[in-house]
């Protein structure tokens, strides 16, 4: 008999932690796409609206991985004050975060080829 | 369930006690702005739906405060400030431990901060000898309140615009986000927290205190490191220009030319004493800045 609660838990703690090695990238992506500078909401709003079916990460969640890759030197961001409400940061992409989305997507991209690879078989093991 | 983005954030700030209190400051600041945004939006297109039900469903994508608490826990462990590297280890001899401060990134950060603090501080103390005249002058007149606001708001800005310059020099970690005052306050009620908060007159405190701390730490780098300079470039001040070593009471000082090496020498060991003194100071400043420019929450 197949434990379902087992099922379901080790499946959302499969996908929060493909959500969690992938976040950097995803924004990465987002923002070196962007032709102007994007606060989190936008930001998250942008995501959610790619594909509805794969459960992201919680949005709130994006914030501080945001404020990591700032601190890395491959975002910057400035405060705007907003006229409805709080001020908001607006997020864009350095030269540096461009190269290192370049070396991620060839990371992502082996990756990604290796384990469809393994899954469909045409792997030699 | 929550009734208003106050109490969401209010939860939030439980879940993150403990927390480096600069931390606590950028996570409600991100919260504020995406659950006022997001809730603004639903009710442009749903205004029939209630404030509470709205927020449920916003804060479902959002996260819960445990979620996101933990997020932010577990993130802020890869962040680092600038300079925050690992310490070197320490060297055998005293003269390679007084001269490997050349090579510590944490001390030239601390002797720019130290130059930059000259300036600042004067700019900080002029601010305030303004704002606080304009303030007194206009305090009788109608003018009087939203004056005395927005110099006391500009202090809170600059307050935090300093607290920048600390982190990416002194590598402390600072907050990056402006604190989070309430929307559905009155104006009035934010004016009233505003001059009640304690921390906005510990960051006035700070400006004015700024302008002679500034000028001692500026003031000592800058005479320390001109007279390391000084006795560097002395064999060709002396020898060429006929410029003394030192100047007592009118009376010039020089030194035999067989000296001139060892003064030279005595200069570019002078050097690393500016340096030394800066991350001294910086590192003393770096705990008092936190003490007075962060909110304790």
């Amino acid at each position: 008999m197949i434990d379902l609660g087992y099922v379901v838990d080790a499946n959302k703690k499969f996908q929060k932690e493909l959500n969690s090695g992938t976040a950097a990238l995803v924004l990465l992506s987002v923002l070196g796409r962007a032709k102007e500078s994007m606060y989190g909401y936008q930001i998250a709003k942008m995501i959610e609206t790619k594909d509805e079916a794969v459960p992201m990460m919680k949005q709130g969640a994006l914030y501080p991985v945001l404020r990591s890759l700032e601190n890395s030197g491959l975002l910057e961001s400035h405060v705007d004050p907003s006229i409805t409400g709080p001020p908001r940061r607006y997020y864009r992409i350095t030269p540096s975060g461009r190269e290192t989305l370049k070396n991620w997507m060839e990371i992502w991209n082996h990756t990604k080829d290796f384990v469809d690879s393994l899954l469909t078989g045409d792997h030699n093991v | 369930m929550f009734k208003t983005v106050d109490d969401y954030l209010t939860q939030l700030k439980a879940n993150l006690s403990g927390c480096d209190s600069a931390l606590i400051q950028d996570a409600l600041a991100d919260a504020e702005e995406y659950l006022h945004t997001a809730l603004e939006n639903a009710q442009l297109d749903n205004p029939q739906v209630t404030e509470e039900e709205t927020l449920h469903t916003i804060i479902d994508k959002y996260g819960s405060p445990q979620e996101i608490a933990a997020s932010y826990r577990e993130v802020e462990v890869f962040i680092t400030p600038v300079l925050t590297t690992a310490r070197r280890p320490i060297q055998q001899s005293v003269l390679s431990r007084y001269l490997g401060v050349l090579s510590d990134p944490h001390a030239w950060g601390a002797f720019l901060y130290a130059v930059i603090s000259l300036l600042t501080g004067m700019i900080y103390g002029m601010w305030v000898l303004f704002g606080a005249s304009l303030t007194l002058i206009t305090l009788i007149s109608i003018i009087g309140i939203p004056v005395t606001g927005l110099f006391l708001l500009s202090v809170r800005g600059i307050a935090l615009m300093e607290g920048r310059i600390i982190e990416a020099l002194l590598g402390i970690r600072m907050p990056r986000k402006p604190l989070f005052v309430s929307r559905e306050l009155s104006w009035k009620a934010k004016f009233k927290s505003l001059v009640t908060d304690s921390h906005t007159w510990k960051s006035l405190a700070y400006m004015i205190l700024q302008f002679p701390l500034g000028l001692i730490y500026g003031g000592v780098t800058f005479i320390l490191f001109a007279l390391s300079l000084k006795a560097i470039l002395y064999p060709v001040l002396d020898g060429i220009f006929g410029r003394s070593l030192i100047t007592l009471s009118g009376q010039a000082y020089h030194t035999s030319p067989w000296l001139f090496p060892f003064v030279s020498a005595a200069g570019f060991v002078l050097f690393a004493l500016p340096l030394h003194f800066a991350r001294l100071a910086g590192r003393i400043h770096s705990r008092y800045a936190k003490a007075m420019l962060v909110k304790k929450t």
